[in-house]
């Protein structure tokens, strides 16, 4: 190596070198200790103990660990549907472009720039059986969110209205990359309307399709803060969702393996989750455009 | 009238042969007409229901407990009182501090992620040195890893050496740039044209002073995008605070409502009114920025 070439290699480290300490230490190194912590067993102030397997034994065996995973996949199964749809639609309606549609689209986004945390506390007061909004438009008098059956969809609700501009502004992005000479070639063929959006729109908008579901999915299996605001996970468990469960398990229960131990099934079930999904996009063809 | 059929886009590319009557052209004017009042009426619903609990949560933080008791949850407050205003500021409650701490929170942040992300993103484009690919494929990697996993190592690391309940505490995790800013900064400094460095190198200029001087410059759009994301995700920050603050004086304002709420239940205009003091500065930047956020959000995936 050149005096020169080893003079730009020592520059290159040193302007990592700040950035290289901060992957290392906050984002690669956890990925070991928390594999290590949950072969553990440490409840923070007596000394750790090695436990081997025996937290993923016992939270794979526990009913509350169940019912989070449970919880949390309808979340996401709520969710996920409802906001692709949604968000398609409005982004087919603003691609229209009638005058005014960029007002529109700058609402749809507000929510998503508000914190998750204060919209789920507002979200309680509407939600709230007495005093809130909601009961007061309807007249009525429903216990959203502390019904069993009622309050899952209640916070799910809130995830979708707080996400849905932000899934209307990818498909928008999406439609705009649609060269418009291949619709006027689909109406020059006789294709009507809807013929055009299921044989040439929506194939067309796979890769978007792929990556607002993939990070939907994501982040939806994490959901905290909302649950946090709106029902602390109440009632009986019923929006107990598995980031609650690492939460209560670690700051509450003081049970640091076992939710280390989540923390683990729940990044193992994320990859998995993940995966899929691109095994099912890769099978379907995806068209070129650029 | 904008309907009429001599107007319509469509009927310069028809073909004689295929060319409509008059009233069949009359017949699809008025179809346009009604589906675009259709899907206006559409559009209007979508803003009612997105913008209704903005609303009617800032109404309710101008009402005084009685009137809310009174008048209920969707009237408008009479008169106005800011009584649920003073009493967060410098009345029973002090919302003060939170603001402070949460804006010291974000402006530290800022200006770590900036600056080391920017010289991490400038090496991995423009200099060369033995395990660049590697490193940088590295770095990658580390965005699959999803936030809820570190958050339980990062909280024992940081208490091990006496950084729980500190302001460093809050930020550090944060303060050294991140992969996904280094991802986007390498994209954009990769298109900038590598004869403008070779003539400030020839000039005698430093690497700092080709960053600072020729890349930052030419940089401003997507610098301005990072800038928008982190002020987002930093002043919405709620789990990582939650976790690794204890006492009052380290609360940001996200952890500070939540502890109001849950000790103020069924104090709602107070409660509202802390709602809209977390929310307004966000609210405000959105708007005066909103083009570009919006451009941000779909070029970068913000979160």
């Amino acid at each position: 190596m050149s005096r020169l070439a080893r003079r730009e290699a020592r520059t290159g480290y040193l302007l990592l070198a700040p950035s290289l300490l901060g992957v290392g230490l906050f984002l690669i190194l956890p990925v070991f200790v928390v594999l290590s912590l949950s072969l553990q067993q440490w409840n923070l102030i007596s000394p750790a103990r090695w436990v081997g397997l025996d937290n993923f034994r016992s939270i794979l065996s526990d009913p509350d660990v169940r019912n989070s995973v449970l919880v949390t996949s309808l979340f996401v199964l709520i969710v996920i549907p409802v906001q692709t749809v949604l968000g398609l639609a409005a982004a087919l309606l603003l691609n229209r472009r009638l005058p005014g549609s960029n007002l529109f689209r700058v609402v749809y986004v507000i929510p998503w720039i508000c914190a998750p945390l204060t919209l789920g506390v507002v979200w309680r007061w509407i939600f709230d059986p007495s005093d809130g909004a909601l009961n007061a438009l309807l007249g009525q008098r429903i216990e959203w969110l502390s019904s069993t059956t009622l309050a899952l969809p209640a916070v799910a609700a809130v995830a979708v209205w707080s996400q849905v501009g932000y899934v209307t502004l990818f498909f928008l992005a999406g439609l705009n990359a649609i060269p418009a000479e291949l619709y006027e070639a689909a109406r020059m063929d006789g294709a009507d309307g809807r013929r055009v959006f299921w044989h040439l729109t929506l194939p067309l908008l796979r890769p978007t399709t792929f990556f607002v579901l993939v990070t939907g999915v994501i982040s939806s299996f994490q959901v905290f803060d909302t649950v946090y605001a709106m029902t602390r996970g109440g009632p009986a468990g019923r929006t107990d969702v598995i980031a609650a469960r690492i939460y209560h398990e670690a700051f509450e229960a003081f049970r640091l393996g076992r939710a280390a131990a989540l923390a683990v099934l729940l990044f193992v079930l994320l990859v998995v989750v993940t995966l899929a999904q691109q095994l099912y996009f890769r099978r379907r063809i995806t068209y070129d455009l650029s | 009238m904008p309907m009429t059929p001599t107007s319509s886009p469509t009927r310069d590319r028809q073909t004689p042969s295929d060319r409509r009557t008059e009233p069949a052209a009359r017949k699809i004017a008025a179809r346009r007409v009604i589906t675009n009042a259709a899907t206006y009426a559409v559009l209007l619903a979508g803003a009612l229901v997105t913008l209704g609990p903005y609303l009617l949560s800032f109404l309710t933080s101008f009402k005084s407990s009685r009137q809310f008791a009174r008048d209920g949850a969707l009237s408008v407050p009479s008169p106005p009182t800011f009584d649920n205003y003073a009493a967060l500021f410098g009345g029973r409650y002090d919302f003060i501090p939170p603001i402070a701490i949460t804006v010291q929170v974000v402006v530290v942040v800022l200006a770590g992620q900036l600056v080391f992300s920017v010289l991490a993103a400038y090496a991995f484009a423009r200099v060369r040195f033995p395990g660049r690919e590697a490193l940088f494929w590295l770095y990658l990697a580390t965005l699959m890893v999803p936030q809820i996993v570190t958050l339980i190592p990062l909280y024992t690391m940081l208490s091990t050496v006496g950084l729980r309940d500190t302001f460093w505490g809050i930020v550090l995790p944060f303060v050294f740039g991140s992969p996904y800013a280094i991802f986007l900064l390498r994209e954009y400094f990769r298109g900038i044209p590598e004869d403008l460095i070779n003539a400030a190198k020839l000039d005698g200029a430093g690497t700092l002073r080709i960053i600072w001087h020729v890349i930052v410059p030419m940089s401003k759009p997507i610098l301005a995008t990072l800038t928008i994301i982190t002020i987002v995700s930093h002043w919405n920050n709620f789990l990582w605070p939650l976790i690794i603050t204890s006492s009052e004086k380290w609360r940001v304002l996200t952890v500070a409502t939540a502890s109001l709420q849950s000790q103020h239940t069924g104090n709602w205009t107070l409660v509202m009114a802390a709602t809209t003091v977390a929310m307004a500065p966000l609210l405000v930047v959105f708007l005066v920025f909103q083009r570009h956020v919006v451009r941000s959000i779909s070029l970068t995936g913000l979160k």
